[in-house]
């Protein structure tokens, strides 16, 4: 097995940190972006930019809600994110337990 | 979202990203985000039992050698309330922290939230009732208070963990209740020690579970 088997969309260590934090949360449950930046530890631009192709890829769900003046944007994993995780790990540990 | 320009780096694009790394990096942070999200970190729980073991131990002190039983003497409620309102606080801060930002089944509901309070008061409520009813010391200040909370709230929460499919916190609570029934045939007075080595007991068994669930 090579490196090809490993999912290209999550074989990125910013990508990976996203999904692996997002994963440790109940099926369902969202986390703020502000909350997630502060975990991941990027500035906001370059989040942006990860959580869009991963939501591109339809991995994870993004609102935007309004409360009075301040817009709070909140991200969750979805389903198939959490399936492409696990069929990730499950890739990385074959990989690994063939070398 | 608005558009931003891509300043990721090109090593941020998965180039020289080996597997090894990969695995690693994935512990990592999975380990790290399941402790940083636990409303209930081991070391909160450890310092609970050390807590319920020394306010329990303090209370059981004073009435040990009461014949015939009457209540917790002043020098050992102060000690409860400090280790109340210091558990409290402490719980009520340290999940704030970890849920800040988090939506969803991780946080308790207001009607659980409500729940638990009613509960709380209830049974503490029913304790002045049976004082007025005029029912034995033993029972009102020995028994009850050790017993019933602990069952009462014990099965309320397990309800209520089971119900949100928390299976472990559910176990938590069920042993709980078990504490306090156990504690019932130890008499007023015993009820306090057995009391606090069984919630000793099953705080720090909690604690180890976490602790083993954040690091697989």
């Amino acid at each position: 097995m090579t490196d090809d088997a490993l999912d290209p969309l999550i074989h990125v260590p910013t990508r990976l940190k996203i999904v692996a934090t997002l994963a440790a949360l109940p099926d369902g449950d969202t986390l703020s972006f502000t909350r997630l930046q502060d975990m991941i530890g990027l500035t906001p631009g370059n989040l942006i930019i990860h959580l869009r192709k991963l939501e591109e890829a339809d991995y994870i769900s993004s609102e935007k809600t309004r409360n009075g003046t301040v817009s709070i944007t909140t991200v969750a994993l979805t389903g198939h994110g959490r399936a492409a995780l696990g069929t990730y790990t499950q890739a990385l540990r074959d990989l690994l337990g063939g070398l | 979202m608005n558009p931003t320009p891509d300043t990721t780096t090109s090593a941020d694009n998965g180039g020289n990203f080996d597997p090894q790394q990969a695995a690693a990096l994935l512990d990592q942070t999975a380990q790290r985000a399941r402790r940083q999200f636990e409303p209930y970190p081991p070391w909160l729980l450890v310092i609970r039992a050390v807590g319920v073991l020394v306010a329990f131990g303090a209370v059981w002190l004073s009435v040990r050698g009461q014949h015939p039983y009457q209540h917790p003497t002043a020098a050992a409620i102060p000690v409860v309330i400090t280790f109340g309102v210091l558990n409290l606080v402490a719980t009520v801060a340290v999940a704030r922290r970890a849920t800040a930002g988090v939506s969803g089944r991780t946080r308790l509901r207001p009607a659980e939230i409500a729940v638990m309070a009613v509960i709380w008061v209830g049974v503490f409520a029913v304790m002045g009732v049976l004082a007025g009813a005029g029912v034995s010391d033993a029972v009102v200040y020995g028994i009850y208070p050790v017993t019933v909370p602990l069952i009462v709230a014990g099965l309320v929460w397990a309800g209520i963990m089971a119900a949100r499919a928390d299976w472990r916190a559910c176990a938590a609570a069920l042993a709980v209740a078990v504490v306090g029934a156990v504690a019932i045939p130890a008499g007023p007075a015993g009820a306090w020690a057995v009391a606090g080595v069984g919630l000793c007991v099953v705080l720090l068994g909690s604690a180890a579970a976490i602790a083993w669930r954040q690091r697989a």
